[in-house]
């Protein structure tokens, strides 16, 4: 009883620091605008024809909302991998998805020179790449998801999903050395990840397939407690494993595979942040632990597009430059303190 | 015991120093033979990333200042006329090659070296070039499909063995910062290979005078000369043009990548251009030479006015650039269709020839500029590289 009110005291101070990191994200930027207009624009609207206006409607608030829910997303799915491998290392890109997205968008962006002959894409923008990234994400997941349905041991999972990341990065460094550099180059920044290129339609899609991985998360909060225990234990407890592993694999795919397709491969942030939420509330019980993770997973991803934004400055930073900075140091953190962890 | 150790180990030391005085003596006396000539200097007007000095022994120094953005190493190539072979004496240590000139059988690894080699005459000595298909000169194309100039595999990683099989007598090669392992590999073999810096420097003239490096190896120094006067007088001629006009457009240039505007820098080659033609380049007083990348909003806070748009990166169609991004359609120049783009101006193979001929045909790029942002001034000229987006 007395634990489930610091809980929520923990939740309402969260939830107040998202509400303040999402309001300090869509004020600051290169282009200063005044804390007055912003919410005139935001909530009365009276200045419908500046580019304060478009910035502020087209721009900072897609961001946002992306930061919000590529920071969620990426958690969570961290959070189902480690508990599915009970592994702490692992994270949403464990299974081979990013490498997947990897893949696609590299034979989008690259492929032109080596099949030439065969394909050409004159329409390169960025639903063609989310398409493309999508589609490679997804033909992984369901390799992995045969693999799954063959394989008993989880372990086993892992290296094979680590296998298909090594393949196809051997492709990808394949194109990589016979395109042009201006291709490079173009995929070099795919890679780096963006926040702050969506469309409010492409936002919605990510939506879309967010409230899906959440709602799938939410139905498997029970095998996930059960698992943390292990596999056999899970078992004896009724849990029909292979279902809940195939459950767990599709959430993280929608995740995972959705951000990826529309932000490129964000690093570092859904491995860090469920330890950095199991720190927080000392407790490894997924009721508590999702929606954790969202809130702490959308408030670091504000936080880092606010650095990465550089407010008063005409330059940008690259906005995985930013979450591996906050993130590396918490792995190295985790690796030196591993006996102590809470897992 | 420990001080006779000490003291065996001091004499060591006293006779490695006194050999290597000794060797020191040697050294500086080979040197003396060969400064004992006087030299002369060819008159380099714009480009700050070479010099030549010629001796009155004939032989010709050419040094590479600038082999790549601030570079740490200069590079020194000595050319010996074929006839002076037998009486010269050089110190190969003194040189980062030694060549006898005139060169016959050479390799280029850019097509920035093309233009170059065609107007000197020279493209029936070049054998070889990575990745053929980049070159857009008709002239240079009929030779790469008679097969006289031999593919050297992809970018600028040049295949070895098949360099090593062509046995060029020297290589033109660039890098991008340090050296390259590659070009180390033939170095070995005894190709030599001659660093060309053009591509660092800032200024569109002396970009243009590059074809000066080129010359000496052919000896064809006052062909060059006479070619590279040319270019001169048009450009400057074409700038003084641009001066007596009585607007100062504003221009906007790059394009966006994700999130972030990639333009020239004021200092950069691009906007030397747009400063020449007499435009307000908006972002003509930042200090980059190379590319700014700058964030979305502050590209549209301050390039939403501009009266044109230069160089909107790949794009070659409004339909083009407002399928990559909505926000494109927010720029005055866009709506009142002011964007212009080399994208369209494509060789045989799909080179673009704004990449390959750009540098050394200056006075070019210029006036297209002046003809698009001052149309009284050049009205019937027909613009070789900038043309409307589609």
């Amino acid at each position: 009883m007395f634990k489930q009110t610091t809980y929520s005291l923990q939740f309402i101070l969260l939830l107040i620091l998202l509400i303040v990191c999402l309001s300090i994200n869509i004020c600051l930027g290169s282009v200063a605008i005044p804390l007055a207009d912003t919410f005139k624009i935001i909530f009365g609207s009276t200045l419908k024809e500046s580019s304060s206006y478009y910035i502020i409607w087209e721009y900072r608030l897609p961001k946002a909302i992306t930061a919000v829910m590529v920071g969620g997303g990426l958690s969570l799915s961290g959070l189902l991998m480690q508990t599915l491998f009970r592994n702490p290392l692992a994270g949403p890109y464990v299974l081979g998805i990013s490498s997947g997205a990897s893949l696609g968008a590299a034979i989008l962006i690259m492929g032109t020179s080596l099949f030439s002959a065969v394909f050409s894409f004159s329409a390169f923008n960025d639903f063609t790449l989310a398409i493309a990234s999508s589609l490679g994400s997804f033909l992984v997941l369901f390799l992995v998801l045969i693999v799954a349905a063959k394989v008993k041991d989880t372990m086993a999972l892992l290296i094979i999903g680590l296998m298909f990341g090594s393949i196809t990065a051997a492709i990808v460094s394949v194109l990589s050395y016979f395109t042009k550099a201006e291709k490079l180059q173009q995929y070099i920044f795919w890679s780096f990840g963006s926040l702050g290129n969506l469309s409010w339609l492409q936002l919605s899609i990510v939506a879309l397939c967010t409230v899906v991985g959440i709602t799938f998360s939410i139905v498997s909060i029970k095998p996930l407690n059960a698992l943390l225990l292990g596999e056999n234990y899970a078992k004896s407890l009724g849990i029909a494993l292979k279902k809940s592993r195939y459950i767990i694999i599709v959430a993280t795919g929608l995740l995972a595979g959705s951000i990826t397709a529309f932000a490129g491969p964000i690093a570092f942030v859904g491995l860090a942040v469920p330890h950095i939420t199991k720190q927080i509330f000392h407790t490894t019980d997924h009721k508590i632990q999702i929606p954790a993770v969202l809130i702490c997973g959308a408030i670091l991803m504000l936080l880092c597009d606010t650095i990465a934004q550089l407010p008063g400055y005409m330059s940008v930073l690259p906005i995985n430059a930013i979450t591996s900075i906050f993130g590396a140091p918490v792995v190295i953190w985790l690796l030196l303190r591993k006996r102590k962890m809470i897992f | 015991m420990k001080n006779r150790r000490i003291t065996t180990m001091l004499k060591r030391l006293l006779f490695i120093s006194y050999l290597l005085l000794l060797c020191g003596c040697k050294q500086e006396k080979k040197e003396t033979i060969v400064n004992k000539t006087n030299t002369k200097s060819t008159l380099i007007k714009y480009a700050n990333g070479f010099s030549i000095q010629n001796q009155s022994n004939g032989i010709t120094i050419i040094r590479v200042l600038k082999p790549w953005a601030n570079a740490k190493t200069t590079y020194t190539y000595a050319l010996v006329p074929k006839e002076l072979q037998a009486s010269v004496t050089l110190n190969k240590n003194e040189y980062d090659a030694i060549i006898s000139t005139p060169v016959e059988h050479i390799v280029v690894t850019s097509t920035t070296h093309i233009p170059a080699l065609e107007e000197l005459g020279a493209l029936n000595q070049l054998i070889g070039f990575p990745d053929t298909k980049y070159i857009s000169s008709t002239a240079t194309r009929k030779l790469i499909d008679a097969g006289k100039i031999k593919e050297l595999g992809v970018n600028e990683s040049i295949n070895t063995e098949a360099v090593l099989a062509l046995q060029p007598d020297l290589i033109f090669g660039f890098a991008i910062n340090g050296g390259n392992s590659t070009y180390e590999t033939i170095q070995r073999a005894n190709i030599p290979v001659v660093y060309n810096g053009d591509w660092v420097e800032e200024t569109p003239l002396g970009k243009a005078e590059w074809i000066k490096f080129f010359a000496p190896f052919f000896n064809k120094t006052q062909k060059a000369d006479a070619i590279f006067n040319n270019i001169e007088t048009s450009y400057l001629e074409a700038k003084k043009l641009a001066a007596g006009a009585k607007s100062k457009p504003t221009v906007l240039s790059g394009a966006m990548y994700n999130d972030v505007w990639y333009l020239p820098g004021g200092k950069s080659w691009a906007a030397n251009f747009l400063k020449d033609a007499n435009a307000l380049y908006l972002w003509k007083s930042t200090d980059e030479n190379g590319s700014l990348s700058l964030s979305w909003e502050s590209a549209l806070d301050l390039g939403q006015h501009a009266e044109y748009w230069i160089g909107p990166a790949q794009f070659s169609t409004y339909q083009e650039m407002q399928d990559a991004s909505e926000h494109y359609m927010r720029f005055d120049a866009f709506k009142k269709r002011k964007v212009f783009t080399t994208a369209n101006t494509k060789g045989e193979t799909g080179g673009t020839l704004y990449y390959e001929l750009a540098p050394q045909r200056p006075d070019l790029v210029l006036k297209d500029l002046i003809h698009i942002l001052h149309p009284g001034l050049l009205p019937n000229y027909t613009p070789y590289f900038f043309k409307p987006l589609l």
